[in-house]
C-alpha cells in the first residue's frame, strides 16, 4: 500500500511536469476581473497567433505573493500604484525597453512619471479611477459637491463610509485642507476626532457592498470607489449622482508591468504594444467602464463614457486628487486611531 | 412541548436555508444589483452559458475537487488503516502531524506551501492546487475513517482470517464494506472543502488555474452580478443530486450491515 501512495505521488508530479508544450507562442496574463474585454483579447490572439491565458486576482497582495515565490509563470501583471512601488523595490519587475513600445507616446503625460515608478522604467499606466460620493438626488435636495455631506446632520443614519482607514482619513484630511498622505501625528489625531464625531451619523462602514446598499435605498449618501458607483448612477441617472468632492480625493492608477521572471517576453511586448494602440485602448475603456490612461484613444471612447464625470472627472477636480502613498511607520498610528474610532 | 420543538426546528431550518433561498431567488432577478428585486428573468443563466471565463473557472473547480477527492480519499483511508491497525514506532507523532493541517490557519498553510513549491522548483499550475488540497484534505478523511474503524469489532476481521481469507481478501470483503459509509462521507466532505477553498488556493494557483472561488472574489472589485447566483444555484442543484445519490447508496449499505 505504501507503493500505491508513491505511485500516486509520482503520477501527480509527472502530470505537473507534462504541462508545458514547446513551440507554441503563449502569453499568461494576471489581471483584475473585468479589466480586459473578451473580444479585445480574441482580437489580440487572432492578430498575433499568440495563445493567451487570463487569470484573475482580487488583491494586490496576491500578486506580490505570487511574484515573490518565483514559481508563477505570469508574463503580464496589473498592480495598483502602491503595490507597483513595492514590486519595483523588490526587483520583481523587468525594466521596460522603451524602444519596443511604439505606442508609448499615446499615453496621457498626467499619468506618467508618478512617484511609484519615476520615469516609467517598469510600467505603463493602464486604467485609473477615483474615490468619491454617490447620493440619492431627491433626498439630498441640492447637488452635493463637498465632503461636508458625510458630516451633515441631515443624513444622520443614512451615510455609508468605506471600511478602509486610509480612505476614511483621506476624507477628514481633505476637509481640513491637508494631504491624504499627511504624516503629522497631531493632524492625524485631529482627523480621528472628526471621524469619531461622525460615527453616530454613519449607518455602516462597508467596502464591498456599498453600491448595492445605495441602490437598495438603505443609505442616501455613500462614500465609495467610482467603478461600482458609476454603474449605479448609469442605471438610474435621474435618481443617483456621483461626484468627486471639490476638496479633492483619492486617485488610483493600475499599470501594466512584466514580472522579472516572465518567460514570454516577446509576446508580452506584443501585448503592451497592442493595448497602446488608440483603437484598442478605446475599446477597452468602452468595455470595462473605467477611465483609460491613453490620451490618443480619448476621442474614440464612447461620448457617454468620456463625458461621464463619474468616470472622467473634470481636470480641476483631478488636480486636487492624490495617490495613496506608503506612509511607513505612520501606517501603524492610522491603524490604531482607526481601531479606536471603530471600537468607540 | 412537541409543538414548541417543531417551531424551534422550523426556525433553525429557516436560519440555515433562508440565505440559500435568497441566493436562488435572486439568480432570477431582472436587475443587476443583488439587493433589489426587479422582476423575473432567465438572463443570468443565458449570460452564464456565454461567459467562458466563469465556466472555465467552474471547470477548473470541478477538475480540482474531483481529483482531490479521489487522491485524498484513497490516501486518507490508507492512513487511517495504518493508524488503527499497525503498531509502529512514532505512531503517536504521526497521528498528531496528520491532524495538524486541520488546526493550522489556512493562511499559514497557503504561505508555507507556496514557499515549499518555490524550494522544490515546482511551477505553479492547476496541479499545485490539487497537491495543496490533497494535503489538507487527507487529514479530514483519516479523521472520519478512523472514527469508523475504531467502532469496528476486531473479531470480525479475525474471524475472516480464521476462515482462510488472506489480508487483502479480508480487507476487500470485510473491512472495506464496513467502513464504506465513512469513506463515502469523507469523500463528500473533501469534495465540498476543495470546491469552495479560497485561501490556500489563492496562494498556490498558477497559470490557467483560476477556480470558481478565486473568480468570484476577483469580481468583488467590479461588483458581483447575479451570474454568480446562477452558477451557485446550478452547483447547489448538482450537489443536492450527488448527496441524494450518496445517501441512497449509504442507506442501502447500512441496511445490509444491520439486518
Amino acid at each position: 500500500m505504501k507503493q500505491l501512495a508513491w505511485v500516486l505521488l509520482a503520477l501527480i508530479l509527472t502530470a505537473c511536469a507534462g504541462e508545458e508544450k514547446a513551440g507554441e507562442k503563449k502569453l499568461n496574463i494576471y489581471i483584475w476581473t473585468n479589466y480586459l474585454p473578451d473580444d479585445v483579447l480574441a482580437d489580440f490572439e487572432r492578430r498575433t497567433g499568440i495563445d493567451a491565458t487570463v487569470d484573475t486576482y482580487d488583491s494586490n497582495e496576491i500578486v506580490l505573493e505570487k511574484l515573490q515565490s518565483g514559481m508563477a509563470d505570469y508574463d503580464i501583471v496589473v498592480p495598483s500604484d502602491y503595490m507597483l512601488r513595492i514590486l519595483v523595490a523588490e526587483k520583481l519587475l523587468l525594466p521596460l525597453d522603451r524602444a519596443r513600445l511604439k505606442g508609448f507616446g499615446n499615453l496621457d503625460p498626467r499619468f506618467l512619471g508618478q512617484e511609484f515608478d519615476p520615469g516609467n522604467q517598469h510600467s505603463i499606466p493602464y486604467l485609473w479611477g477615483t474615490t468619491g460620493l454617490s447620493y440619492d438626488k431627491a433626498k439630498a435636495g441640492a447637488p452635493l459637491d463637498s465632503w461636508n455631506a458625510v458630516f451633515d446632520e441631515r443624513f444622520k443614519g443614512r451615510i455609508l463610509m468605506l471600511d478602509d482607514p486610509r480612505e476614511a482619513f483621506g476624507v477628514a484630511l481633505k476637509l481640513m485642507g491637508r494631504s491624504i498622505n499627511e504624516t503629522d501625528p497631531a493632524v492625524l489625531r485631529q482627523a480621528a476626532e472628526r471621524l469619531k464625531a461622525q460615527k453616530r451619523l454613519v449607518r455602516t462602514y462597508n467596502s464591498s457592498d456599498f453600491a448595492n446598499l445605495l441602490a437598495a435605498g438603505d443609505v442616501d449618501v455613500s462614500h465609495g470607489w467610482n467603478g461600482e458607483l458609476a454603474e449605479v448612477v448609469a442605471k438610474d441617472p435621474r435618481r443617483f449622482a456621483y461626484v468627486v468632492p471639490k476638496e479633492g480625493s483619492t486617485l488610483w492608477i493600475d499599470s501594466l508591468a512584466l514580472p522579472a521572471k516572465a518567460r514570454n517576453v516577446d509576446e508580452a511586448y506584443a501585448f503592451l504594444d497592442f493595448v497602446l494602440e488608440p483603437e484598442v485602448a478605446a475599446r477597452i475603456v468602452n468595455g470595462v467602464h473605467y477611465a483609460g490612461a491613453n490620451r490618443a484613444a480619448l476621442d474614440r471612447v464612447a461620448p457617454e463614457i468620456r463625458n461621464d464625470p463619474a468616470i472622467y472627472p473634470p481636470k480641476e477636480v483631478l488636480d486636487r486628487c492624490e495617490l495613496i502613498k506608503d506612509l511607513g511607520e505612520t501606517t501603524q498610528l492610522i491603524d490604531e486611531l482607526w481601531t479606536e474610532i471603530k471600537a468607540q | 412541548m412537541r409543538r414548541l420543538l417543531a417551531a424551534h426546528a422550523a426556525l433553525v431550518y429557516l436560519f440555515l436555508y433562508l440565505p440559500i433561498a435568497v441566493l436562488v431567488v435572486f439568480s432570477f432577478n431582472a436587475g443587476r444589483q443583488t439587493a433589489v428585486w426587479e422582476g423575473f428573468t432567465l438572463d443570468w443563466y443565458r449570460r452564464l452559458a456565454e461567459d467562458d471565463r466563469l465556466l472555465g473557472s467552474v471547470r477548473n473547480s470541478l477538475l480540482v475537487a474531483g481529483t482531490t477527492t479521489l487522491i485524498a480519499t484513497v490516501l486518507g483511508t490508507l492512513a487511517a488503516l495504518a493508524l488503527t491497525r499497525q503498531a509502529f514506532r512514532g505512531r503517536r507523532s504521526t497521528e498528531i502531524t496528520l491532524f495538524l493541517p486541520i488546526i493550522l490557519p489556512e493562511v499559514i498553510l497557503g504561505a508555507a506551501l507556496l514557499t515549499f513549491f518555490g524550494a522544490v522548483g515546482l511551477r505553479l499550475s492547476i496541479w499545485t492546487v490539487v497537491i495543496a488540497h490533497v494535503m489538507f484534505c487527507v487529514s479530514y478523511v483519516a479523521f472520519v475513517v478512523r472514527a469508523r474503524l475504531s467502532g469496528l469489532d476486531p473479531s470480525l476481521l479475525e474471524a475472516a482470517r480464521d476462515l482462510g481469507a488472506g489480508p487483502f481478501e479480508a480487507f476487500r470483503r470485510v473491512t472495506l464494506p464496513l467502513i464504506l459509509p465513512g469513506v463515502a462521507a469523507s469523500a463528500l466532505l473533501v469534495f465540498t472543502l476543495s470546491i469552495d477553498d479560497y485561501v490556500v488556493t489563492s496562494f498556490v494557483a498558477g497559470v490557467g488555474a483560476t477556480t470558481l472561488p478565486l473568480h468570484i472574489y476577483s469580481m468583488l472589485k467590479v461588483g458581483v452580478t447575479p451570474e454568480v447566483n446562477a452558477v451557485s444555484t446550478l452547483l447547489l442543484a448538482g450537489t443536492m443530486v450527488l448527496i441524494t445519490l450518496a445517501h441512497r447508496l449509504l442507506g442501502v449499505s447500512d441496511r445490509r450491515e444491520n439486518p
